[in-house]
């Protein structure tokens, strides 16, 4: 250094420097812009900090950026909450006690996709869903079992529940009750947030009108019965899941969260008396100070916007309490053990963004559902951060960071510009029936599959140093058909021995009251102590309600632009073309979802990336049967049936669907899978005529040019 | 071509969904055994009613299909719906998304529901969807409707080979009575205005009334049927029953005025031209020879050096061997 020595470097300073060592290229050529728009500059100094006051505030207060407690992990450190979920009520109660006896603080129950669509397991629609992704409650005793000497008076239950809310919750409740705890002293969280249901999940049963107003009956029912429950977990994180920037995830949860106190309030609660239970719930990625500064910003806005749109009294009406869970989207199947550090580095994000509590995912989860194994590691890459690396020690210690404080206003800004669009359509329900939100969403998926699929985006054993050792990692399988069966004798046999007179009476008055203004949760619980079922308590309300389906407007263009002028795309293209020269039309697949598992992203980025690439592509509508997938192939004549499937399902859909074929005489139609399918099943598929099977991170253009050759093979034979 | 038409005439639904692509198929062979099957089956066609449905994107076209085909479907009739889907002008393929809106249609044994991709040339789907008309009543549907997004010259086409035209809106006052030609208008046999639920619903009255007042000043297209304007709410499926008599209102109208067959004949006779515009389109096309004078004289015209008609007249008249 030449510098005088009692001269401060100034930035020009280090414009200078930084430009030397660039070798004459331009010192913005170090900017990056991300997903959210936000352009990154290689260096922040205090300069980026003048006009932002936030980052000067202190934890505990208003408008609580740098936590919602004063003492924040110093004090406490955040809750330890795997969400898990095996099959049957006794499995899970099972790994449920052996989970707490090892450091877990709370628990989080997952449920199969019949029950959160409102089905027992004795409906024909779900034969593939019963116990795949979760566990089965048909009714109180099976929450019965599920809870078993869990004593409900200390444990926190999080229960990840939207559609079929009302049953589920009236199980908890009663099942409690009937062991011996008050209602008071129950505490947790139910997620009950459906309006992400329609955005991202889609395992939503009514309509939107009739969904909003049971999520506000919920919160007007524990705000005056259950003072320690969080009715309501306003959730981003499926969101970012679909697809979404961290911006989209933080406006569109937000203002989600403003439409519930919006709905509670013209129901006639008082904001601080339900506000300040109000809980939320965000995914954690890999961008790692953006995930950071997305906590943090989501605080300031919530803090804000509660006061200018209601002015609460309390102060705890406008504090963002949250959980987070680490990203599935960004877990790989190939080369698995990479997951163990992506999740120990969004975990570490979670926790400096300041989350109250946390589920960290195992590594093989884009293979099949945890197994223990993984479970027991995923569990421990939080101890471990909380017991060995000293970052709790201190509260918010990236607070006054230059970059993190800058990007915290960043993001925020544009995820206020983002809210105000949607509440100047008139609030998230009108968004929502607009398709808004999920057209934003998918755009962005689609943008962001496209510049994976070029390597753009680096992701480390899937598009870059590809290893495969060809070694397979054991894997949890569910044994469908046998839990079925249980679930089914079990059902039958509490119908066989229930009082049935009372229990129709009960779902009478749970039918008239849903007519009327009556608090739907109360009537459940009625209904729910007298035996009713599930998916009996379901479809008394879908008779009032009707079931919701899916308005499914599809994007088009945006897979395809990022590959403007990529010589292999256009030379792909070209082979499409010429396909549909040769045999007189293109090439046309249908893409399907069986099953209840709704979430469609992964089918809807493909639909768009193929019909970019000059595919024909019909989309089935979500949950269908094999069967009507079948009649469906045939009545568009496709070439293929490409087969969606992230939960498990695929056990019994996929063979199902090939026999279906078979009878229909129509077996020359390809099928291929995609989505979340252990390898060790790949073989048996294989082997019942599937003729391939692409997991996540298959590179789109690559498959493109295979199955234009399966399909010209297919012709020939 | 035999045992193809033998599966359509018993009701075959595979044997449609083939036939179809046959008929769909640009190859020309193809094209010669469509012709061969179509032509066996002419005797068994004619017999159902046709519908062409339009209207904008995001009005509820594929709802209110839903909803009406329920109504037809529980008075006994077998219903077919032909949806033409854009295509994306840049890849050339699309996304056929039309049965995740009609739900418990896909699932009804007496519906039959195919997406068609548009492709490029809109003549082509025109004559495409008439000939898949003419194999659906082959197979049996009494009704069989045409969709299309309501985006340009198709709807013409589509009124022009259908026996009723309906014309889809939304709630929502001048506006869009600005953005949706008058030629689509004056095409209408009917006009509904959906969506007419919640709040939504005095709207909807009030546009109806607005297009009821600027079909005043319109030519109807027959002389005796001046177009009715209904409101309905595809989604809570109210007024759809309304609507289901007034077509069949309408239906009577059309046959007991005599208006029917000459209709149905007419329509036969465009068939013909499309079939012969095409066929030359194709020939100008497929001719070797010509391939190089087309490429320069497109050049040219793109480059501005030759007028668009000049340029079109010296193609025709060296195909044709017309010397000047």
């Amino acid at each position: 250094m030449t510098e005088n020595k009692n001269k401060k470097p100034s930035l020009t300073d280090w414009q200078q420097l930084a430009t030397k060592e660039l070798r004459g290229k331009p010192l913005s050529d170090l900017d990056r812009a991300t997903y959210e728009d936000i352009t990154t500059k290689p260096l922040y100094t205090s300069q980026d900090l003048e006009g932002i006051e936030h980052h000067q505030s202190l934890p505990g207060f208003e408008p609580f950026l740098r936590g919602p407690r004063a003492t924040m992990y110093a004090g406490r450190p955040w809750t330890i909450r795997q969400y898990a979920g095996f099959s049957t009520a006794k499995d899970s109660n099972a790994f449920y006690k052996k989970n707490l006896a090892a450091g877990q603080q709370g628990l989080s129950v997952a449920f199969d996709l019949a029950t959160h669509r409102g089905y027992d397991s004795d409906h024909p629609r779900v034969i593939g869903d019963i116990g795949a992704a979760g566990v089965a409650i048909d009714s109180v005793e099976d929450m019965k079992i599920l809870f078993k000497d869990i004593p409900l008076d200390k444990v926190s239950v999080s229960m990840t529940m939207n559609g079929a809310v009302l049953p589920v919750m009236a199980g908890f409740i009663v099942a409690a009750q009937e062991s011996g705890v008050a209602i008071e002293q129950l505490n947790g969280t139910l997620q009950n947030d459906i309006l992400k249901e329609f955005m991202v999940r889609n395992t939503y049963i009514f309509p939107p009108a009739p969904s909003i107003r049971i999520v506000s009956d919920i919160i007007g029912f524990t705000a005056q019965n259950m003072p320690k429950f969080n009715p309501i977990s306003i959730s981003g994180y499926h969101m970012q899941e679909a697809g979404a920037t961290a911006v989209q995830e933080l406006a569109f949860t937000i203002a989600d969260g403003l439409e519930y106190v919006r709905t509670a309030i013209d129901r006639g609660m008082q904001v601080d008396d339900f506000a300040p239970r109000l809980s939320f719930f965000f995914g954690i990625g890999m961008d790692f100070f953006m995930e950071i500064a997305k906590l943090r910003a989501a605080r300031l806005l919530w803090s804000q916007l509660m006061e200018e749109k209601f002015s609460p009294k309390d102060p705890r009406s406008k504090m963002l309490r949250t959980h987070c869970q680490t990203s599935g989207v960004s877990l790989t199947a190939s080369d698995p053990y990479n997951n163990i550090m992506r999740t120990t580095i969004e975990a570490m994000a979670s926790v400096l963004g300041g989350t109250q509590s946390l589920h960290t995912n195992a590594f093989d989860e884009a293979l099949a559902l945890p197994s223990e194994f993984s479970a027991h590691i995923a569990r421990n890459t939080q101890i471990v951060l909380q017991e060995e690396t000293g970052i709790t020690r201190v509260v918010d210690p990236l607070g006054g960071s230059y970059y993190v404080e800058a990007l915290t206003n960043e993001i925020a800004t544009k995820a206020r510009a983002l809210i105000l669009e949607v509440e100047e359509l008139g609030g998230m329900t009108k968004a929502v029936q607009e398709d808004m939100p999920k057209r934003r969403i998918e755009e962005a998926a689609a943008l962001r599959q496209a510049r994976i699929d070029r390597g753009e985006e680096v992701i480390v054993g899937v598009n870059k140093y590809l290893h495969d050792d060809g070694n397979e990692i054991d894997v949890l399988s569910v044994d469908n058909a046998q839990v079925r069966e249980a679930q089914i004798e079990r059902l039958t046999q509490i119908k066989n021995t229930r009082d049935n007179k009372a229990c129709q009476k009960a779902l009478n008055a749970l039918k008239t009251g849903a007519e009327n203004d009556a608090n739907l949760l109360e009537l459940s619980i009625e209904a729910t102590r007298a035996r009713a079922s599930v998916g009996e308590i379901t479809a008394t309300l879908e008779q009032v309600f009707g079931r919701y389906k899916a308005i499914n407007s599809t994007i088009s263009g945006v897979y395809g632009s990022v590959y403007e002028g990529d010589e292999e795309f256009e030379k792909i293209k070209v082979e499409i073309d010429r396909f549909a020269v040769e045999t007189g039309r293109r090439p046309r697949m249908l893409i399907v979802k069986m099953g209840q598992d709704g979430h469609d992203r992964g089918a809807r980025v493909i639909a768009t990336a193929y019909a970019d690439l000059g595919f024909d592509i019909d989309i089935g509508p979500l949950f269908q049967t094999p069967a009507e997938a079948v009649r469906q192939a045939i009545e568009n004549d496709v070439h293929m049936i490409g087969i969606s499937s992230l939960a498990a399902g695929h056990k019994m859909l996929v063979p199902a669907l090939m026999d279906e074929l078979k009878q229909q005489e129509a077996s020359d139609i390809l099928v291929i899978c995609g989505g979340v399918i252990p390898p060790k099943d790949h073989q048996q598929l294989l082997d019942i005529g599937v003729a391939a099977i692409y997991g996540p991170g298959t590179n789109i253009p690559k498959a493109a040019r295979e199955m234009i050759q399966m399909i010209k093979q297919n012709a020939t034979t | 071509m035999e045992p193809l038409a033998n599966g359509i005439l018993s009701g075959n639904r595979r044997a449609l969904s083939k036939a179809i692509t046959l008929v769909e198929s640009t190859r020309s062979d193809h094209r010669q055994q469509a012709d061969d099957l179509l032509a066996r089956l002419m005797p068994h066609t004619g017999n159902s009613f046709r519908i062409g449905i339009t209207g904008s994107p995001g009005v509820g076209k594929s709802t209110f299909i839903e909803a009406i085909g329920e109504t037809i479907i529980a008075r006994g009739q077998k219903l077919a719906v032909l949806a033409i889907d854009p295509s994306s002008a840049r890849s050339g393929g699309s996304i056929l998304g039309d049965k995740t809106r009609m739900e418990s249609l896909t699932q009804n044994e007496r519906a039959y529901i195919r997406p068609t991709p548009a492709g490029k040339t809109l003549g082509g789907v025109a004559r495409r969807s008439f000939e898949t008309m003419l194999l659906c009543e082959a197979t049996g549907f009494d009704v069989v409707m045409v969709e299309t997004v309501g985006v340009g010259q198709s709807e013409t086409r589509v009124a022009d080979m259908t026996d009723m035209f309906l014309l889809l809106l939304s709630p929502g006052g001048g506006d869009e009575l600005q953005g949706i030609k008058r030629g689509i208008i004056e095409l209408a046999d009917l006009l509904i205005v959906n969506k007419a639920d919640g709040t939504q619903e005095a709207l909807a009255k009030k546009t109806a009334s607005d297009y009821r007042n600027a079909l005043k000043l319109l030519r109807p297209r027959h002389a005796t049927w001046s177009p009715p304007v209904a409101t309905c709410s595809a989604l809570e499926g109210t007024g759809i029953a309304d609507l289901w008599n007034s077509i069949s209102k309408y239906r009577q109208f059309v046959e007991n005025n005599d208006v029917h067959d000459p209709q149905r004949r007419k329509q036969m006779r465009t068939w013909m031209w499309s079939q012969i515009s095409e066929g030359l389109i194709e020939a100008l096309y497929k001719e070797k020879t010509m391939a190089d004078l087309i490429s320069k004289t497109e050049e040219n015209v793109y480059e501005g050096r030759l007028p668009a008609s000049t340029a079109a007249n010296r193609l025709l008249q060296t195909f044709l061997g017309i010397e000047k």
